[in-house]
């Protein structure tokens, strides 16, 4: 009995692995000509013009900081060094418990500062609002804690501007980031209501940014060599195909513009979720469909910064399981837009694709592991069937992980070459190396999902070297 | 299980190996072939073959969007070689149903400048090839020469096409005034917002009336308009009209009021304070920012902290008001404290 259940569970996973694997490749697919398509689209624009005219639309950046004292000066100073036209800074900082507030008070010469706020979203308590004497455009908010769609809630109703660009207090931008990001908006803002795009992963966002494009060094340790290629996968060979196919269903947190009439009007970001931006995406999806209007949500091919990530394992995992829960908080959240024609390409193909690759893939993960050892320390599976099947996995994800390394290098050349061929050699050995970590972590994720948690679990900071 | 297991792991591998190395060396070799490439600094010579097989591609009418883009690098290309056939073939690719391969088009007609592109230039943008804003951003950028083909659109029957024609009018101040006048009673609130704009970048009595009389706009977005242009053509003679907007129902007009009065100066500082009594709780509280942001505020707080104007102007602010004002001095004593 043991022996056919043993058989059928593994036949199952093994079915799942190729069902995912096959979808993969064709979002793969996909993503390359959306890619080309874009490659060509930058190729033709003209950064000077879009960065002089007084007809590029102007932005309020929204930076929410809490306890972000080691990395929220390089931060804002390389949003203040921004190239676009009309663009204005709002740093909210959340209730920081470090010295998060004064870091910013010093570095850029901030004095109190009293302006009307409209109060088009709830948000806790304002405490003070400073604004600085150097940069005209700066404005520093310090409020009661909230949690981050609190502050970018804020940040919202304090913005003077038609579109809103809600960044991490832990990236440091590209100079041209904004008009990368607004290049596709200016053209169509009727129907382009947001934007995201790719970002580096950095221990040291600083010292990465600090290279020019095509110099770019990627972090020595393998660890982060890893996270950075998640990204790259992540964006390059998903969210630019769900791109292409109307159903770009995650605006990171990291880097999203919208448009605010449209902010306003679902109500801002949620403060229910343990994260925001997944669950704005989906509920502006969600309004925009059911009312039939027409809208696009699009995610770019440009790198537009380097974020920090976790330079532990634990710091990870912590990372991670948030992002985990946060899916399932949310696919479960918006269950009614399942395989519902209405929905279109976000109901038919977004949804069950992030059931069934995100939702569902650590009771599978986990489940593989479980039945192939089993099946193997059975005898019902030879170990070298075994040590195959793992082989083809592992090069399967290094195929896949190429085809974003290529993709990537195509639009924007970014990387030394010599990280090209480190990225390229160590993406085989992620099967054991990093995917142990992260379906730990995805378990994890799912687990307190089920538990009913939704506390934040910020990782903490890492000591950055000077830059 | 065994076989089934290993004839799946077989296929995979043999179809997931040479992917790996096939796009492992496409990349390193790409790269370098690019970085070589990069180096090179002098520009290739197209030859005669070259030209014939990119003005067969820029020719062709692609249905695909992979095709109308190849078009677009052939035409790029062709522009980059001085081809004499490039006003004849650019005219397809402007007229493309996908407005982001019009809008390519427009950016290589802003590149090249020459009288016919900006003859294009305008056309499109009467025609509503591409994104209008593009266009526009073009033109602007080849400012003086679009002049005489701008003031054309003034007259044309679409309101979209006026807008934009009195929009880019803004970098001509010489050109047009009585049209660009008449346009501010235009009957689309959009013209006359534009108009009204392009106003603020000239001078004279007709200029100043045309704006004041749009300040009473029944359109929120004219009036916004109104007051920014208001505060730099009519300076402070327009500062009372201005600070009445402070009490408009639209945040829009009350934000604008508000940036055209601290353009003004100290000069806006008895408008301002003539609002601290009006009914409007916004209005009183916008005057009191205003107040502050002009340095009225800080400076009476230094020289006569008991007066009851300034009482006035921190019940008007609102209950952080006086708060922030006392921190803000505070600093100020402490940098003179340590400058002594």
């Amino acid at each position: 009995m043991t022996r056919e259940v043993l058989t059928v569970l593994v036949l199952v996973c093994l079915g799942y692995l190729l069902l995912t694997n096959l979808t993969y490749v064709a979002l793969v697919l996909v993503a390359a000509v959306e890619n080309v398509v874009r490659r060509h689209e930058r190729a033709s624009q003209d950064f000077e013009v879009l960065g002089e005219s007084r007809f590029t639309i102007p932005v309020s950046v929204i930076v929410a900081a809490y306890d972000e004292e080691s990395a929220i000066v390089s931060t804002v100073t390389s949003l203040l060094a921004l190239e676009y036209p009309e663009f204005e800074v709002i740093v909210v900082n959340d209730g920081s418990r470090d010295r998060t507030l004064a870091r910013v008070i010093e570095a850029f010469d901030l004095e109190p500062y009293e302006v009307f706020v409209r109060r088009t979203l709830p948000t806790g308590e304002i405490r003070a609002i400073y604004r600085s004497r150097r940069h005209r455009n700066l404005l520093l908010v310090d409020k009661e804690n909230g949690g981050k769609a609190d502050a970018l809630n804020a940040g919202i109703d304090l913005a003077r501007y038609r579109y809103v660009c809600g960044v991490d207090a832990d990236t440091v931008f590209d100079r041209r980031a904004l008009l990368k990001g607004m290049r596709r908006v200016v053209e169509d803002p009727a129907r382009i209501i947001g934007v995201t795009s790719h970002l580096a992963i950095a221990q040291n966002p600083e010292r990465v940014m600090a290279a020019p494009a095509g110099r770019r060094p990627i972090d020595g340790r393998p660890f982060f060599v890893y996270q950075h290629l998640d990204y790259l996968r992540a964006f390059f060979n998903n969210r630019l195909a769900w791109s292409r196919l109307g159903f770009m269903l995650c605006s990171v947190g990291a880097f999203q513009i919208w448009r605010r009439d449209v902010l306003e009007e679902v109500g801002g970001y949620s403060r229910t979720f343990t994260c925001e931006d997944i669950e704005l995406t989906f509920r502006v999806h969600e309004k925009y469909l059911r009312e039939g209007r027409d809208y696009e949500i699009h995610c770019l091919p440009d790198n537009m910064g380097a974020t920090e990530g976790p330079d532990t394992v634990r710091k990870l995992v912590a990372q991670r399981e948030r992002w985990q829960r946060v899916i399932d908080e949310t696919v479960w959240s918006f269950r009614g837009m399942w395989f519902r024609l209405r929905y279109g390409a976000v109901g038919l193909i977004g949804c069950p694709f992030y059931l069934v690759t995100e939702v569902l893939a650590p009771a599978f993960e986990a489940l593989s592991i479980v039945s192939l050892v089993a099946a193997a320390a059975l005898g019902l599976l030879d170990p070298s069937a075994l040590v195959l099947m793992l082989a083809a996995v592992a090069f399967l994800n290094a195929a896949l992980t190429a085809s974003a390394i290529l993709l990537e290098d195509l639009q924007s050349r970014t990387y030394r070459v010599r990280d090209l061929v480190r990225m390229l050699l160590l993406a085989p050995l992620d099967l054991v190396l990093y995917r142990p970590i992260m379906v730990w972590a995805r378990l994890k994720g799912s687990w307190r999902f089920l538990r009913g948690d939704k506390a934040w679990h910020k990782f903490e900071r890492n000591v950055r070297a000077a830059a | 299980m065994n076989d089934v297991v290993r004839s799946v792991a077989l296929v995979l591998l043999a179809l997931s190996v040479p992917a790996w190395i096939a796009l492992s060396l496409t990349i390193v070799l790409g790269r370098l072939r690019y970085e070589r490439r990069r180096r090179v600094t002098t520009t290739t010579r197209l030859g005669s073959r070259a030209v014939a097989r990119l003005v067969r591609r820029a020719r062709r009418r692609p249905r695909t969007e992979w095709g109308r883009w190849r078009r677009v690098a052939a035409l790029r290309r062709l522009v980059e070689a001085h081809h004499a056939e490039v006003p004849r073939l650019i005219r397809p690719v402007l007229e493309d149903p996908d407005p982001r391969v019009a809008t390519a088009a427009i950016r290589i007609l802003g590149n090249i400048g020459d009288g016919w592109a900006i003859a294009l230039l305008v056309d499109a943008l009467r025609r509503g090839y591409g994104s209008r804003s593009r266009i526009a951003a073009e033109l602007e950028r080849l400012a003086p020469a679009p002049g005489p083909e701008l003031v054309r659109l003034l007259r044309d029957w679409n309101p979209v096409v006026r807008f934009w024609g009195a929009t880019l009018l803004g970098r001509y101040p010489e050109r047009a005034g009585s049209t660009v006048i008449a346009l501010t009673w235009d009957p689309d609130p959009n013209v006359r917002a534009a108009a009204v704009e392009t106003l603020g970048t000239r001078s004279g009595s007709a200029v100043g009336a045309a704006i004041l009389a749009r300040l009473d706009d029944s359109e929120w977005f004219v009036r916004v308009h109104a007051a920014r242009s208001a505060g730099r053509v009519l300076g402070v003679e327009a500062a009372p009209t201005i600070a009445r907007l402070l009490a408009d129902e639209h945040w829009w007009v009350r934000t604008a009021a508000k940036d055209a009065l601290r353009g003004l100066g100290p000069a806006a500082v008895p408008s301002l304070l003539a609002i601290l009594a009006h009914e409007d709780r916004f209005a009183r509280n916008g005057a009191a920012e205003v107040l502050q942001d002009v340095g009225f505020v800080d400076s009476l707080a230094l020289e006569n902290p008991s007066s009851p104007l300034l009482e006035r102007i921190y019940e008007a602010g609102g209950e952080r008001f006086r708060e922030v004002v006392g921190a803000r001095l505070r600093d100020v004593h402490a940098e003179e404290m340590r400058a002594a």
